[in-house]
C-alpha cells in the first residue's frame, strides 16, 4: 500500500539522471565514500523497499482479516480482479482523472506565472496567496469544497445573486460532470506549484534572446510560442509528470469530496483499494495496488522519456 | 553485468526471507484455551491493572460514568481512546498488524465477528453473570458466533423501520399506522395523490438505502434466507433478493420519494421528516439520534413516531452497530485479559442503573427501570425488538456493499440486476476469502 510515485521521486529521478550526463567533470574526485549512503539507504530499504516487496508478495496470497494463515493462492486474486469489471473501470476512472488533473493543473499554474512575472511587491504577495492551496490539508480543501459546491453551498447562492434566479445545481451529483469538477478542485489545490516552477523556468531563460526577438519585431504572443514555451521544457517535464503521475495516486480530495460517488463516477483506485481493505481483503486490496502501481510505472516512463525528448532544443 | 547479478542475489535472498516470515503479524498472539472462562467478583481488587477501551468518535463518550465508577470501586486505571472513523476499518487494520486494546466497542453481528477472527483474536464470554438478567428476548439476539459468545450488548440493538412525521399523517387524516407492506405502499400513493412527498431518502449519503431492501426481506430472513445464502444455495441475484431490489427501484421510478434523491444526505432527511416535508423514512436508531440533535424530547414526542414494518406485517429487522456493544480481546496477559471480564460484569452489573440513567437510554434489564427521559418513538423502536428478526448484517457472514450499489442504481449508473451482481460477486469473495462451505 505504499504510494507509488511522488513528486519528490520524480525530481530524483530527475537529478539522477542530470548528475549522469555531468558525471564525466564530477568523476575522480573521490570526496562522497560511497559509505556515507548506508544511513539514508537503510531508511529507503526498510520504509519503502521491502514494503514494496511485500506489497508484490500479498498479492498472490489469500491475506485476509478472517484467517490468520497466509496461503500461496498464484494467480487467484488477478484473474477474479479482471474478470469482475470493476478494477478496469476503477482504472479507466483513474486515468481519465489523471489526465484532467494534469491539462488544469499546468494550464492554471502556466497562466499564473505568466501573469505574476514581474517582481513587483503585489505578484510577491499573490504569489504567496496562490500557493497557500499547496501547503494545506487536502482533506480539508476537500470538505471546503465539499461544503461550497453543494446544491445550497456558496457557489450557487452566488450564481443565484448574480442572475437573479434560485440556481441549485448539484456540482458533485452529476455522474458524467463531478469527475471534471473534482479534477478541478484537485488542479487548484496543485496549480501554486506547478506556477512556482514555471516561474522559475521563466527565469532561467536569457535576456539577451527576448531582447534579439523584441529586436525582430516578434509580437508578445509569437515570443511566447518560439522561444519561451520552447525553453521552458525542463519545467513542463516536471510539471506534466508529477501532476499526472501524483494524480493517478490521488484520494484524500476525492474521498473528502465524493467518496467516489455519484454512481461510482469517480471512484479511483485508491478509493477502491481503500474500499476493499476496509471489507478485511487484505490480499486483494494489495492485489489492487500492485496494479496501480504497474500502471504508473508503464505511464511513468515513456511520458518522461517522450517530455525529457522535448528538452533536446536546449 | 557483474553488478545486476549482485543486486539480483541481494534481492532473492531478501525475497526468501520475507517469504519465509510471510505470515500474519496478528495471528496466534492469544491465549488459546476457549474453555470457559472465570468471572471475579465486580469489586476485586485491580491497583495497578491498565486497561484500553477503543471507541468510535460517536461511542467514546458512552463509558464515561462507567469508567469513573469502575476506577473508583477497584483502582483500576481504564484508558478510552478514540479510534477515528472509519472506525471499523481502522480497528481491522490494527488488529491485523498485531495491535489490540482489552476491550473495544464493536458491531456485535455475525458478520462483523468473522471480520474480526473472532475465534483467535476475542474471549469467550459464556457464562457471563449479566445473562441470566437480561430481558429473554435480548439474551441472545446477537454477539454470538458459531454458538459462542463473543459481544456484550450494553444499549438496545437499532431497528430499521419507518420513522414518519405524525402532524403530516394527522393533515392527511391518517389515524392507524399500516400494517403491512402493501398497505404501507398505498398510504404512500394515497400521500402523493394529496400532494405530500411520501417517502425521504438520502442518495448522496447512500448508507441507507439498503434498509429498503433490508425490511422487504424480513419474512424471508425468519424463513432461513440468510443461512441459504451464507452457503451459496440461494444468491443475491435469485428472485428473493433481487425482487426487493426491483421494488425499491419501481418505488423510485414512480415518484414516491423526494425530488433531490440523487444528492439528499442524511442531515437533509432529518430536517424534512421533522419539518414535514416528506411523510416518512426507513431509517435506523441514528436517524434519531440525528433528531435528538436539532430538538427537544418534547417535540419529538408530539412530532415523529415509529413503526416497524416487513411484508406480512409490523415486523422489525435489528441492526446492532458498534455503539451497542463491546467485545474483549485475548491479549496473551491472563490478569488483564480478567480485568477486562471484571469491567464487563461491572457495567452490565453494579454499574447498569447509573449507566442507564446517565445515557437516557433503555434497559436491557428487567431489574434496572428505562428512564422517563427516552423519547416515545424510541420505546417503540425498543418494543419491536421482541418480534424482530436480523438484518442482512446480523445473519449473513459477510457484509457486502449492498448500499453503495443501491445508490449507484438511484444516480442511475447501475440496474437492479447489476446492483444485485455486484452485491453476489462481493459477497462470494469475502466469504471465499474466509474459507466458508460452498463458495
Amino acid at each position: 500500500m505504499t504510494a507509488v510515485m511522488s513528486p519528490q521521486d520524480v525530481s530524483r529521478v530527475e537529478d539522477t539522471s542530470k548528475a549522469r550526463r555531468h558525471g564525466g567533470k564530477r568523476g575522480g574526485k573521490n570526496d562522497h565514500p560511497l559509505w556515507f549512503l548506508i544511513p539514508a539507504l537503510a531508511v529507503l530499504v526498510v520504509f519503502f523497499f521491502i514494503p514494496t516487496l511485500f506489497n508484490f508478495i500479498y498479492a498472490f496470497t489469500n491475506w485476509s482479516s478472517f484467517k490468520s494463515a497466509i496461503g500461496f493462492t498464484g494467480l487467484d486474486n488477478f484473474i477474479t480482479l479482471f474478470n469482475s469489471g470493476t478494477l478496469l473501470n476503477a482504472l479507466r476512472v483513474t486515468l481519465v482523472y489523471a489526465v484532467l488533473v494534469a491539462i488544469f493543473q499546468n494550464l492554471f499554474g502556466l497562466v499564473l506565472a505568466l501573469l505574476l512575472e514581474r517582481d513587483t511587491r503585489v505578484n510577491r504577495a499573490v504569489r504567496v496567496a496562490f500557493f497557500i492551496p499547496v501547503i494545506m490539508s487536502a482533506l480539508a480543501v476537500g470538505y471546503i469544497f465539499q461544503a461550497l459546491l453543494k446544491p445550497e453551498g456558496a457557489l450557487n447562492g452566488i450564481l443565484s445573486f448574480l442572475t437573479g434566479n434560485h440556481v441549485s445545481i448539484a456540482w458533485l451529483g452529476d455522474t458524467t460532470w463531478t469527475i471534471v469538477v473534482v479534477a478541478l478542485v484537485h488542479a487548484w489545490k496543485w496549480m501554486g506549484l506547478s506556477m512556482l516552477i514555471y516561474l522559475a523556468g521563466l527565469k532561467t531563460i536569457n535576456d539577451d534572446v527576448l531582447e534579439a526577438a523584441r529586436l525582430d519585431g516578434a509580437s508578445w504572443w509569437t515570443t511566447f510560442r518560439e522561444i519561451r514555451f520552447p525553453l521552458l521544457a525542463p519545467a513542463v517535464t516536471f510539471n506534466v509528470a508529477t501532476a499526472l503521475l501524483g494524480s493517478m495516486n490521488g484520494f484524500d480530495v476525492v474521498q473528502a469530496t465524493t467518496e467516489g460517488g455519484p454512481g461510482g463516477s469517480t471512484e479511483l483506485l485508491n478509493i477502491f483499494i481503500f474500499r476493499t481493505f476496509g471489507q478485511g481483503l487484505f490480499a486483494q486490496a494489495t492485489t489492487m495496488s500492485l496494479v496501480l502501481f504497474l500502471a504508473v510505472a508503464i505511464l511513468a516512463f515513456p511520458l518522461i522519456r517522450m517530455l525529457r525528448k522535448r528538452e533536446d532544443v536546449l | 553485468m557483474k553488478k545486476a547479478l549482485k543486486v539480483a542475489a541481494v534481492l532473492a535472498t531478501a525475497a526468501s526471507f520475507m517469504l519465509t516470515g510471510c505470515s500474519d503479524p496478528g495471528a496466534g498472539s492469544g491465549t488459546q484455551n476457549n474453555g470457559p472462562a472465570t468471572w471475579p467478583a465486580a469489586n476485586s481488587d485491580l491497583k495497578g491493572t491498565k486497561l484500553t477501551i477503543w471507541a468510535a468518535q460517536n461511542s467514546n463518550k458512552v463509558p464515561d460514568s462507567v469508567v469513573a465508577g469502575f476506577e473508583k470501586l477497584t483502582g483500576a486505571d481504564v484508558n478510552v481512546v478514540t479510534i477515528p472513523d472509519p472506525y471499523e476499518q481502522g480497528i481491522q487494520t490494527k488488529v491485523a498488524t498485531g495491535d489490540k486494546p482489552d476491550l473495544a466497542f464493536w458491531q456485535p453481528t455475525g458478520s462483523q465477528l468473522t471480520a474480526l477472527n473472532a475465534t483467535t483474536n476475542l474471549q469467550s464470554l459464556d457464562g457471563a453473570p449479566w445473562i441470566d438478567s437480561t430481558k429473554p428476548a435480548l439474551k441472545d439476539i446477537t454477539g454470538i458466533l458459531d454458538k459462542t459468545r463473543y459481544a456484550a450488548l450494553i444499549t438496545t440493538p437499532a431497528v430499521e423501520g419507518v420513522y414518519y412525521n405524525k402532524e403530516v399523517f394527522e393533515k392527511a387524516g391518517i389515524t392507524t399506522a399500516p400494517k403491512d407492506w402493501d398497505s404501507f405502499i398505498k398510504l404512500g400513493r394515497d400521500l402523493k395523490a394529496k400532494g405530500v412527498t411520501p417517502f425521504y431518502e438520502m442518495g448522496k449519503d447512500r448508507w441507507a438505502t439498503q434498509w429498503w431492501v433490508h425490511v422487504q426481506l424480513a419474512d424471508a430472513a425468519k424463513d432461513g434466507l440468510w443461512d441459504r445464502v451464507n452457503t451459496n444455495k440461494e444468491k443475491f441475484t435469485d428472485p428473493t433478493i433481487q425482487g426487493a431490489i426491483n421494488t425499491y427501484s419501481g418505488l423510485i421510478k414512480e415518484g414516491l420519494f423526494n425530488d433531490d434523491i440523487k444528492t439528499a444526505t442524511f442531515e437533509d432527511q432529518a430536517d424534512a421528516l421533522l419539518a414535514g416535508k416528506a411523510a416518512m423514512a426507513v431509517q435506523v436508531n441514528s436517524f434519531f439520534t440525528q433528531l435528538q440533535s436539532k430538538t427537544d424530547t418534547a417535540t419529538l414526542n408530539k412530532k415523529i413516531g415509529f413503526f416497524p414494518i416487513a411484508p406480512s406485517g409490523n415486523i422489525g429487522t435489528f441492526i446492532p452497530d458498534q455503539s451497542n456493544a463491546l467485545v474483549a480481546f485475548k491479549t496473551g496477559d491472563a490478569k488483564r485479559e480478567a480485568a477486562s471480564r471484571q469491567l464487563l460484569s461491572y457495567w452490565l452489573g453494579d454499574g447498569y442503573a447509573d449507566f442507564v440513567a446517565k445515557q437516557s437510554t433503555i434497559s436491557l434489564q428487567d431489574g434496572v427501570k428505562t428512564p422517563a427521559t427516552v423519547p416515545d418513538a424510541l420505546l417503540a423502536v425498543s418494543d419491536s425488538l421482541d418480534s424482530a428478526v436480523g438484518s442482512m448484517q446480523t445473519k449473513a457472514i459477510a457484509n457486502p456493499d449492498l448500499y453503495i450499489f443501491l445508490a449507484d442504481m438511484i444516480q442511475g449508473t447501475k440496474t437492479p440486476e447489476e446492483v444485485a451482481k455486484a452485491t453476489q460477486d462481493q459477497f462470494a469473495q469475502l466469504a471465499k476469502a474466509q474459507g466458508a462451505a460452498g463458495f
